[in-house]
C-alpha cells in the first residue's frame, strides 16, 4: 500500500456513475431462473399469477460491459477476486418492465490480514424505473490483492 | 411466531449439470467454468462450479418456502469455496433477529455435504407477509 493513495482514489471515483444500461425485463428468463433455482412460490414460477415478479437474486445476472471506469487506476496485479454480492429490493421487478441500470463505484476500502493488504472495490448497480424510483440495488465486492 | 434461534428446514437443491445449464442460460452466463468439468479444471478449478448467484437463488428459494408470501428485502452473501456441479450441497438458515415491525434477520449458509466445507454464507432480511 506504500505507493497507493487510497483516499485520493476514493475522492476521485466513489459515487460517480460511469455506465448506464437500458433493460427490458424478460419474463421467460425470470421464469427459467426461478424454476432452475428451485423456487416454488407462484409469484416467481407462474407467469399467470397476478403478482408474478423476479425472484430475489435475479438482478445479479445483469453484467456491466465495464466493471470499472476505463481510467480507473490499476491496483495490485489487476486481477479481481469475487468478494461477494448483496441485493437490496425496494419494488418488485416485473416482466416487460423498462429499467435503467446505473453503474458506479460505491466504496473503496482496504483490509489488512495475514496474507497482506487487500483492497475492496464495491461496484454498485442501481435499477431505476422510468419515474427514477429505485427498484433494486446490487453491490459486487471485488477484491484486489498484492496492493 | 418466529423467534431468535429458529432454524429453517434444510434444503438440498438440484445442482445437476442439466439444471445448472438451464440456470446459466437464463442468466446469460454460459461460461465453460460452469458447464464443462474439463474446461473448469483447465482453469485450476476442481471441476465445473455452481455459479455464486445461483447459490444466492437457492437460499432465496429456501426462505420463500419457509415463510410463504414473505419479501426478502436484502440478501448479502460471501462466496468462500467453489462447489462442484453434481456434488450435493445443503442450504441452512437460522433466525438471528426479529424486529417489532415483523422484519426478520436470518443467517444463511450453503455447505458441501461431502466435505462439510462452507461454500456460501450470508445474511438475509425478510419482511413477513401481512
Amino acid at each position: 500500500m506504500a505507493n497507493v493513495d487510497l483516499e485520493a482514489i476514493r475522492a476521485a471515483w466513489v459515487g460517480k456513475v460511469f455506465q448506464e444500461i437500458d433493460i427490458v425485463v424478460d419474463g421467460q428468463r425470470m421464469l427459467d431462473w426461478a424454476v432452475s433455482a428451485g423456487e416454488t412460490d407462484p409469484r416467481f414460477v407462474d407467469p399467470d399469477h397476478p403478482d408474478f415478479q423476479a425472484s430475489t437474486a435475479f438482478p445479479t445476472h445483469v453484467n456491466a460491459a465495464r466493471m470499472l471506469p476505463d481510467e480507473f487506476p490499476m491496483l495490485g496485479n489487476g486481477r479481481g477476486i469475487d468478494g461477494g454480492k448483496s441485493i437490496e429490493w425496494h419494488l418488485p421487478m416485473r416482466a416487460g418492465d423498462r429499467l435503467l441500470a446505473e453503474v458506479q463505484i460505491a466504496d473503496i476500502y482496504a483490509k489488512t490480514g495475514r496474507s497482506g493488504t487487500m483492497v475492496f472495490i464495491v461496484n454498485r448497480m442501481t435499477f431505476r424505473d422510468p419515474d427514477r424510483q429505485v427498484v433494486a440495488t446490487v453491490d459486487w465486492r471485488m477484491i484486489r490483492q498484492g496492493v | 411466531m418466529f423467534e431468535i434461534g429458529d432454524e429453517l428446514p434444510e434444503e438440498r437443491p438440484d445442482v445437476s449439470m442439466e439444471t445448472i445449464r438451464r440456470f446459466v442460460r437464463a442468466a446469460e452466463m454460459e461460461f465453460p467454468r460452469f458447464i464443462d468439468h474439463d474446461a473448469a479444471r483447465a482453469e485450476g478449478l476442481p471441476g465445473a462450479v455452481i455459479p455464486g448467484i445461483m447459490s444466492q437463488a437457492h437460499l432465496a428459494a429456501m426462505i420463500h418456502r419457509w415463510a410463504p408470501g414473505c419479501t426478502i428485502t436484502s440478501l448479502d452473501t460471501i462466496f468462500r469455496t467453489s462447489m462442484v456441479v453434481g456434488t450435493p450441497v445443503v442450504c441452512r438458515g437460522a433466525v438471528t433477529d426479529v424486529d417489532d415491525d415483523g422484519t426478520i434477520e436470518i443467517d444463511v449458509t450453503i455447505l458441501s455435504e461431502e466435505s462439510g466445507a462452507t461454500g456460501v454464507l450470508g445474511t438475509a432480511r425478510v419482511r413477513l407477509a401481512d
